[in-house]
């Protein structure tokens, strides 16, 4: 250990064997985290992390084994490295870091934080407390070969949220119910139809033909209305749940295949409307299938990465059904399966049912390798990557603990070195956005909804916490009055939830405040009305997210034209073009920008990837138009270039 | 039934990784043989990494015992265990990361085991070698060289991390590029393609067949009336591709008020106009390898990738007619299912003949040498032939050569310092120096606190006496040299991890001939997070 110290100044030696850290996330990037840190001579470290061990992270999260599977990532890291290194003091907690035990007192007591997370509501979460509490806080992420860390300072950089990132494309219901176009969109039913059939069922969630599509104005709707009815006599399935009619069925597979495949695909078909402009879907019978589709000269390729014919599909969608049923008794009536893209039977379900609503519809199948990817979000993932930024992160963390924050970079791991021969593309951390909705000092934003449809519960779920990150908020109305709609005290305001906004004289132009204790944050939200947001959304917010996307678009053209930037993102083999998240919401990636959206239940992913965009475009693209803006960042990055730091 | 299930759960804890290099990659992973050169906290960090996604075999050669220093940077050493053996006792708790794994030591100074028994390093896929005097690099090097064994020598030396890759010659038929155009052939179309089209009559069709014709199918149409209107030529310029995009516009079907429908079918055609224009052609690095002796002149000995690759060149100037073996893929487009799968075989149907070909080149050329017929199986064919305008072959030069001042490039690392005015490569020249400064007093710089400072002039000396074999290239400011002694050659665990995630990847590269690897060193200084790739 004095060997290792040495290098660095005795006062920094003192500091890191005095410091308290807190790693939040003990998964692939926080297992090497905590070696490094315990290595580095690190005495007070604390541990957080709400993930239990898969199978699936043995390949690299090398803190744990076979044997650990099931159990707590934070506790299993915490004995398997002081096993390995028994004088560090490392507390480990089974828990969220969004829960209100963490509160600012808590982040308080650390002198640097560390981030090795996986999801964005996480990160924005801990960047929040990190403001709060005025802490440093290093962020990091990696994507296959790719990876990123930076460092987020108080008044001092860009906090993780100045960049607002653009969000998770959704799907129109009506394109997953009735007007499939893409394959994504058939697995994203097929998820949405394991849960109707074996999992917690969501309204979202419907796998039926949709009569309420916009597109069936008028007549058409009518029409199609009246031959529901009809249906209803014949099959008697339009107004059971799903689940109920599956279960009165016994779960025969034949008998939901023939309602899902053959049945609403004619009812689909007498909304002629619909198929005006589009290929009719075509209706498949159990009893009578096209033995097509399949690919055959490829049977040398495992199963997995083979295209199954349309005979083999329904075969694998009878056995999984047979498989999940049997699964589902196991569990006693109330029983619920979650759907998990490691078990194989529900792989496979959602594998064949989305394979065969794909050819119904004239969409390409897909390998169940590559329906893996799109339905699980899987990022690669590899020990390498991970032991590259838990390395970068580590000494990020140096700089900061001996009072050189100023020397603090954002570093971008490439897959290979890059035309200018650089495998790492250190930049300048940026000062903070003024306008930043979360860092700035009076946060203030503006959305559009339609006050009179839109009721408290999804404003409350969908904007104050689903768009902005609050956890736990209370709102109340600038009207003087100060009338809370919302309260963090469960069960306070509970009456409210279903009330549209209108009800408490919310118009064109309201004001809300929003506060979030645990955050100690504070948001005003402008809400202006409108009767209608296009692609059926319920909200749009105003200004800086289509500024994002206009950058984002700039971002892509610039790929696009580059061989070098953001296309380098994708590994070319396996390039998961598509995804859906895994509560069902669909989301698309665009090929030039995949990583701006992949983030799960997945492994870590990168930070802040809007930046990755515009940085990578600035550092890398060879093209005449951004050489000023790459002279100009190469300049940043080379200003020290005779000091040597000396840590 | 056990082996399948193996085989399951080998599927599910690689999976990440599998999206990656795939099932053969990992076999050729799985069957790798590893030699790690002594156990310092690199070394284990980089067999770390290959263990987790489970490389075959490794075998840790390593004299040394485990020491307290060690055991405080090296996470695969514990402090009981200090004074034994430390490729044993690294060995032992390396193999407790992966079951699948097997692992060996052996006890013994690598400087010994060379002299005693050269031939304990033919086995192996690749050796690492870290922490190396380079007396010691330059036998081990040699022997290696000789027997074309890939070598990779890595360095943490306080904030200064170095990887040099050494390769005679290293082949890759996946290189994986980031951007790969298609290959359509809509510029010379092979016969089943043209059949195929001109089974199809766009003008006949219904709306819905129309607006779900591919794209490839409606390019090759309006190309053929585009040809017939410029006596045979493609459009060639960019007002002839606009007007050529026009002219496919103009095909967009009309409702009965004379209104063009939404057809994206069209809409993609137009996209993909300039792409599909591109005329086929071979890449320069492929007509290189083409170009090169080995595959103009096979022997006997020669690899299997250029037997593969003369049976290329010869299908290119014969059947070929200039072109390289069809890739056989096609992209996601519009289609209807029945068409898209229809115009997929077209695609497939061609490569395999194209395949065929050459697989039976393939054979005639290993009969003719005298080699079993299996040496090249039909996928590996059908996989060349695949990534036939991707191949890459890299030959490295050897440490010999870096190291003689007639062949060495430390003049132009250095033109190119001052010309770029960015300094990592410097760090190059100063990790050579306190080689000098090893090589005379068998201790590195600094390695005692009391000795810094004596040590800076002593060091300045060997940096000049290096510079000097080098005919006085540079002169380098006193600052870099008294960081070099503050190090005291001490290996900080981050340095250390970070080089381990960068080695073991590069690696991997050698070992599953995917993805190109760099050449030659690498240097990361950890102070300003920057790294640099220059060959030497």
């Amino acid at each position: 250990m004095a060997a290792d110290l040495g290098v660095l100044n005795d006062d920094l030696q003192e500091k890191v064997k005095s410091s308290r850290i807190l790693v939040v996330g003990a998964g692939g990037i926080g297992c090497e985290l905590l070696k490094n840190l315990v290595l580095t001579g690190f005495k007070d470290i604390e541990v957080i992390d709400l993930d239990t061990i898969d199978v699936s992270n043995l390949n690299r999260q090398f803190l744990f084994r076979k044997e650990h599977v099931g159990k707590s990532k934070a506790q299993v890291a915490r004995e398997s490295a002081l096993k390995f290194n028994p004088d560090g003091k490392i507390k480990a907690y089974h828990d969220s870091v969004m829960s209100t035990e963490y509160d600012t007192e808590f982040f308080k007591q650390f002198d640097v934080v560390l981030n090795a997370l996986d999801n964005r509501a996480a990160r924005n979460h801990v960047n929040r407390m990190c403001l709060a509490a005025d802490k440093p806080l290093v962020e990091s992420g990696t994507a296959g070969y790719l990876g990123q860390v930076t460092v987020i300072k108080k008044g001092l950089t860009e906090c993780y949220e100045c960049q607002p990132k653009p969000h998770q494309k959704t799907f129109p219901g009506c394109t997953i119910r009735n007007t499939p176009s893409e394959p994504i969109h058939c697995i994203v039913w097929a998820k949405h139809l394991f849960n109707q059939l074996f999992g917690e069922a969501d309204p979202d969630e419907d796998v039926s033909p949709d009569t309420e599509d916009p597109e069936l104005a008028g007549d058409a709707g009518k029409q199609a209305l009246q031959s529901e009815a009809k249906e209803d006599t014949v099959g008697g399935i339009e107004r059971k749940s799903t689940r109920i009619w599956a279960q009165e069925t016994g779960y025969d597979p034949m008998k939901i295949f023939n309602k899902l495949f053959r049945d609403d695909i004619h009812y689909l078909l007498s909304m002629e409307s619909l198929w005006k402009k589009r290929r009719p879907p075509e209706p498949l019978d159990f009893d009578s299938l096209p033995n097509t589709g399949g690919s055959s000269d490829n049977m040398n390729l495992i199963h997995d990465q083979r295209i199954w014919s349309v005979q083999e599909c329904a075969d694998i969608f009878k056995q999984s059904v047979d498989l999940l049923k049997s699964e589902l008794q196991k569990q006693g009536d109330a029983g619920i399966l979650v759907w998990d893209k490691d078990e194989p039977a529900a792989m496979d379900f959602v594998t064949a049912a989305a394979n065969i609503r794909a050819y119904i519809f004239g969409i390409p199948i897909k390998s169940r390798f590559d329906i893996k990817s799109m339905a699980g979000n899987i990022i690669p993932a590899i020990a390498t990557t991970n032991a590259i930024i838990a390395g970068l992160l580590v000494m990020e963390a140096l700089k900061i603990l001996s009072g050189n924050i100023n020397d603090c970079r954002t570093v971008y791991l490439n897959r290979h070195p890059n035309s200018r021969k650089k495998l790492l593309v250190p930049c300048m951390l940026d000062p903070p956005n003024p306008k930043c909705y979360v860092c700035s000092s009076k946060p203030e934003v503006t959305v559009k909804v339609n006050t009179t449809s839109m009721t408290v519960k999804s404003l409350e779920d969908k904007v104050i916490k689903g768009q902005f990150g609050l956890v736990a908020p209370d709102v109340e109305l600038d009207d003087g009055k100060g009338t809370i709609i919302i309260s963090s005290e469960e069960g306070e305001t509970e009456e409210n939830a279903a009330k549209p906004l209108s009800f408490f004289g919310i118009k064109n132009g309201s004001r809300i405040k929003c506060d979030d204790f645990l955050q100690e944050y504070n948001l005003n939200i402008t809400l202006l009305h409108v009767d209608k947001l296009e692609e059926e959304k319920e909200f749009e917010v105003v200004g800086d997210v289509s500024e994002v996307q206009a950058r984002a678009a700039e971002a892509s053209a610039a790929a696009a034209a580059a061989a070098t930037t953001v296309s380098s993102f994708t590994p070319s083999n396996t390039a998961p073009d598509n995804s859906a998240s895994n509560n069902g919401q669909g989301q698309k990636i665009d090929d030039e920008d995949d990583l701006e959206i992949i983030e799960d239940e997945e492994e870590e992913m990168i930070v802040e990837t809007s930046a990755i965009s515009r940085k990578r475009k600035a550092d890398e693209v060879e093209e005449p138009a951004s050489k000023k803006a790459r002279k100009l960042n190469s300049e940043q990055v080379n200003e020290d270039d005779d000091a040597i730091v000396v840590l | 039934m056990s082996g399948e299930k193996e085989s399951l759960d080998k599927t599910r804890k690689y999976d990440r990784q599998l999206r990656l290099w795939g099932d053969h990659g990992q076999c050729a992973l799985e069957s790798a043989k590893v030699c790690l050169i002594n156990a310092t906290a690199t070394g284990t960090e980089i067999l770390k990494n290959l263990i987790l996604p489970g490389v075959g075999s490794f075998t840790i050669v390593d004299g040394k015992k485990v020491t307290g220093e060690d055991v405080g940077n090296n996470f695969f050493l514990d402090k009981d265990k200090i004074g034994e053996s430390r490729a044993q006792v690294a060995t032992d708790l390396l193999l407790e990361l992966n079951e699948d794994v097997t692992g060996n030591f052996m006890e013994e100074s690598p400087e010994l085991l060379l002299e005693r028994n050269p031939e304990f390093f033919d086995t192996f896929t690749i050796v690492v070698a870290v922490d190396l005097p380079e007396r010691v690099l330059h036998k081990l090097s040699g022997h290696l060289w000789e027997k074309d064994i890939p070598l990779m020598v890595v360095r943490a030396y306080g904030l200064i991390g170095s990887i040099r890759l050494v390769a005679r010659e290293h082949t890759v038929i996946e290189s994986h590029p980031d951007n790969a155009h298609e290959d359509l052939r809509l510029d010379r179309p092979f016969p089943g393609l043209t059949q195929y089209c001109d089974s199809l009559d766009l003008s006949t069709m219904k709306k819905k067949d129309h607006s779900h014709t591919p794209w490839l199918v409606i390019i090759f149409k309006y190309l053929q009336i585009w040809k017939e209107q410029h006596g045979g030529a493609a459009p060639k310029n960019y007002k002839e591709k606009n007007e050529f995009k026009k002219l496919i516009q103009q095909g967009v079907l009309r409702n009965e008020e004379g209104v063009p429908e939404v057809e994206e079918n069209f809409d993609e055609a137009i996209n993909n106009v300039n792409v599909s224009l591109v005329p086929t052609s071979i890449p320069s690095a492929v007509q290189n390898i083409f170009n090169d002796s080995e595959c103009v002149n096979l022997q006997p000995e020669s690899k299997p990738f250029w037997i593969l690759a003369r049976a290329v060149k010869d299908f290119v100037e014969s059947v070929g007619e200039g072109a390289l073996p069809l890739r056989g893929t096609i992209p996601d487009m519009t289609a209807d299912s029945e068409r898209y799968i229809q115009l997929q075989q077209v695609y497939r149907q061609q490569a395999a003949v194209e395949a065929e070909w050459v697989a039976n080149r393939v054979q005639q050329l290993l009969q003719s040498l005298g080699k079993s017929k299996d040496t090249i199986t039909e996928a590996d064919v059908k996989l060349f032939c695949r990534n036939a305008s991707f191949l890459r072959v890299l030959q490295y030069r050897s440490i010999a050569q870096e190291y003689d001042p007639a062949t060495a490039k430390i003049g132009e690392l250095v033109g190119n310092i001052e010309e770029s005015d960015e300094d990592d490569a410097i760090w190059y020249i100063l990790l050579r120096a306190v080689d000098k400064f090893y090589a005379d007093f068998n201790r590195y710089p600094g390695v005692y606190d009391d000795q810094v400072e004596a040590d800076i002039p002593k060091l300045k000396t060997c940096l000049a006496k290096l510079l000097h074999e080098y005919g006085n290239v540079y002169n380098i400011k006193d600052d870099f040299v008294h960081e070099m002694c503050r190090y005291g050659a001490a290996e900080i665990h981050s340095v250390a991890s970070f080089l381990g995630g960068v080695a073991a990847q590069e690696a991997i590269k050698i070992i599953t001939g995917q993805f190109v690897p760099m050449n030659n060193t690498y240097i990361y200084n950890a102070m300003k997070q920057t790294s640099v790739t220059v060959e030497l």
